[in-house]
């Protein structure tokens, strides 16, 4: 039978299929389960499975740490450089925020002062000599500039133009050894020059000692030059000394003339209506009215 | 117990492999079969107990040895599955085992266009004899084909002809 079976096999193949068949059916009839069957092949292949797990957990966790460790350093590169292009855009940011602010104060001027012919315009330089107070705008004869212009700001006067070219104009700053600005004390009304010294701040000239000055006191424009219209913001008192004939007199210029970057061109010496600025100083009480009283010291 | 080639009457060239390798790449394929299964769809595509069923059987040429490890392999694998009673999977490659045993010898099963051909049509046929068992024996409504079945299929005679070229390996030499 044996013998049979072998020279034969698909008799065995017949006895094995029909064995498995039985107990397929031995399980769906009785709803029984093997579980020893089930038990052997769990119990031989779960170690090795359990070893498969440690190992690829193993494996991977020891690779993703070399890369991981890898990768630390070029990310560590990347952030900085981004940091230092966050920096970078920081810096941009806060300068057009404060160009933004420039420009509403322009405009601020231009809503005040409605009659006025005036032109906008960038500080795009400045004197290479040292002791020379001038700069230049990116205005010039093209957008129909002139020498003896007034440059303003907002806060106060800067200076006049005294070079046009085509698309540039140089500006003579009132801190100018070679500049001189028709002025006066607006409380007082009492009048004099402003000129340049070549220091930082200019100084107010031909004012006798016996006028009475004190630091802090505004001085605006006289509109005796035919440059500035009058009264416009010049400036205020720093200090004032007696001299010989004339009082020295030290003027802190409304003006930053040591940071500027927009100003605006005035096309005209039509009158404008006084400034806030000046307006405030006006009310400084030391100077209600024009005084005979010597300088303080 | 699968050393049975001396019983065979006819002249052909049998396969021999390294001490355990068979027991060892059986239980690795199930290993891996179950393994795999948690790295998604993917490992879906392949049987390998299939494979190593379908390669032994070519290698050893005896069907009773084939079918006998085809059986093995089939009721493992149906006692991994849990949801499975066992038998479904076994009586599927005890057939297959045996089938490929005794094709072994009759056709050249070295080259890999015939390789991928026959494990294309002994995936199909494993496929046939699970529905049959399933709808005979267990009611289930069961697919003979589905287009998803013909890409496992491709995908298994593809994966296997690789498999076979590293399985030639095992081989001792005679």
């Amino acid at each position: 039978m044996i013998d049979l079976i072998f020279r034969r096999p698909i008799f065995l193949l017949a006895i094995v299929v029909m064995a498995q068949v039985m107990l397929l059916a031995y399980q769906i009839k009785g709803d029984h389960d093997v579980r020893l069957i089930r038990y052997w092949a769990v119990a031989l292949i779960t170690p090795i499975e359990r070893v498969g797990t440690w190992s690829t957990s193993k494996v991977g966790g020891a690779w993703s740490g070399y890369v991981g460790l890898h990768n630390a350093r070029s990310e560590n590169n990347n952030m900085h450089a981004e940091l230092d292009e966050l920096r970078i855009r920081n810096r941009e940011l806060e300068s057009r925020a404060a160009e933004a602010g420039r420009l509403e104060a322009i405009l601020k001027f231009r809503d005040e002062h409605p009659e006025a012919q005036m032109l906008a315009a960038q500080v795009i330089g400045s004197s290479a000599d040292p002791t020379s107070h001038t700069l230049f705008i990116n205005r010039g004869d093209r957008d129909r500039l002139r020498v003896n212009l007034s440059v303003i700001t907002s806060e106060g006067i800067v200076g006049k133009i005294v070079e046009v070219l085509p698309n540039t104009s140089q500006v003579l700053l009132i801190n100018d050894k070679d500049s001189g600005v028709g002025a006066m004390f607006a409380g007082s009304r009492t009048h004099g020059v402003v000129k340049g010294s070549g220091d930082p701040e200019p100084h107010m000239e031909y004012v006798v000692n016996d006028e009475k000055v004190t630091p802090g006191e505004a001085i605006v424009t006289s509109g005796e030059d035919h440059i500035f219209p009058k009264d416009l913001p010049i400036g205020t008192v720093l200090a004032a000394n007696p001299g010989n004939p004339f009082q020295i007199i030290r003027v802190q210029t409304a003006a930053r003339l040591d940071r500027l970057e927009d100003v605006i061109v005035l096309l005209g010496q039509q009158q404008l209506t006084p400034l806030k600025s000046a307006a405030t100083a006006d009310a400084n009480p030391s100077a209600p009215e024009k005084s005979t009283a010597a300088p303080q010291n | 117990m699968l050393n049975m080639s001396e019983h065979s009457d006819r002249n052909i060239e049998v396969h021999k492999f390294y001490n355990g390798a068979i027991f060892a790449v059986c239980v690795l394929a199930l290993v891996f079969q179950a393994f795999l299964h948690k790295y998604g769809r993917w490992s879906e595509l392949i049987d390998l107990p299939l494979l190593v069923t379908i390669y032994f059987g070519f290698s050893r040429r005896n069907p009773i040895s084939g079918m006998f490890l085809g059986g093995v392999i089939g009721i493992a694998q149906d006692a991994l599955s849990h949801d499975n009673p066992i038998g479904m999977y076994g009586i599927a490659k005890t057939i297959v085992g045996y089938t490929a045993s005794s094709i072994g010898g009759r056709i050249d099963t070295e080259h890999p266009v015939s390789r991928f051909g026959l494990i294309f049509v002994f995936f199909h046929f494993h496929q046939a004899i699970l529905v049959i068992t399933q709808r005979v024996l267990l009611n289930h409504s069961a697919r003979f084909f589905s287009w998803q079945q013909l890409v496992d299929s491709l995908v298994t005679a593809a994966f296997g002809v690789l498999l076979f070229a590293l399985l030639d390996r095992l081989r001792r030499s005679s």
